[in-house]
């Protein structure tokens, strides 16, 4: 029955505490225990029944809907955004970086041919991939 | 054993009947289920669960606990007043949809 237990712990692992996670985990643990018992009255070895109880279970997503843990999935969300602005800045900065030094190798080393600009176009496909990823998340 | 869309639709439905019958636990509701339908049909414990809570929230079913079994106490499930009322607005509503999908899908096989 252990099994069970660890089983039921593991599926329940990432939703946040509270009080109605515990009563359905309750309830979960023992209606799965009492089918393991009416398999095993059945006729069936205890680990099969143990083993057919787990996989019959089905998907615990299911169950975290109704819980609500989409919250928790809205609090990610925020982490992503944050995380796509953070890009978006450091490929601004990055671009102009680099950019300036296209420009000062430019016209220091061969100021008669402007050449700069090609690898300036290449170079701003960063900041706005970074940029639609970021309004997309918003 | 199929697991149709369509049987899901339902599944709120199907459960409420079978505690508007009598008061009963989890595990006995998904045994009902399988025995009824003669195994063509299985519920899902985590399907099952989930619509527990959907049919506790909006009030068509309320739980409390029974005797003690192996390892814990029973949670048992009662269909409300709200329930009753709800289970024979879909059992009427099932009946029209039975109707209007037979007039497409009969003579064909």
């Amino acid at each position: 029955m252990n099994k069970i237990k660890n089983h039921v712990n593991e599926l329940f692992k990432d939703i946040p505490k509270s009080e109605e996670k515990e009563i359905i985990k309750q309830e979960i643990f023992q209606n799965l225990e009492e089918k393991v018992y009416d398999l095993v009255a059945q006729g069936k070895e205890e680990e099969d029944a143990v083993n057919k109880a787990i996989v019959e279970f089905g998907n615990i997503d299911e169950i975290k809907s109704e819980l609500g843990v989409y919250n928790v999935n809205r609090d990610g969300d925020g982490k992503r955004i944050e995380r796509a602005k953070i890009d978006l800045n450091f490929s601004i900065w990055g671009s102009i970086l680099i950019i300036a030094l296209m420009v000062f190798i430019n016209l220091y080393y061969s100021p008669s041919t402007i050449w700069f600009v090609y690898p300036t176009f290449a170079i701003l496909w960063w900041p706005l991939s970074m940029f639609y990823r970021w309004r997309k998340l918003k | 054993m199929i697991r149709s869309d369509i049987i899901r639709g339902h599944l709120e439905s199907i459960i409420l009947r079978l505690i508007y019958e009598n008061d009963q636990y989890g595990y006995e509701i998904s045994k009902q289920i399988s025995l009824r339908t003669e195994n063509r049909f299985q519920i899902k414990e985590a399907t099952l669960y989930a619509v527990f809570q959907r049919l506790e929230k909006k009030e068509l079913i309320e739980s409390y606990y029974g005797k003690v079994s192996h390892g814990g106490k029973r949670k048992y499930y009662r269909i409300t007043m709200l329930g009753k009322a709800y289970l024979k607005e879909t059992a009427r509503e099932w009946k029209v949809t039975k109707e209007i999908i037979d007039l497409f899908m009969e003579g064909l096989d």
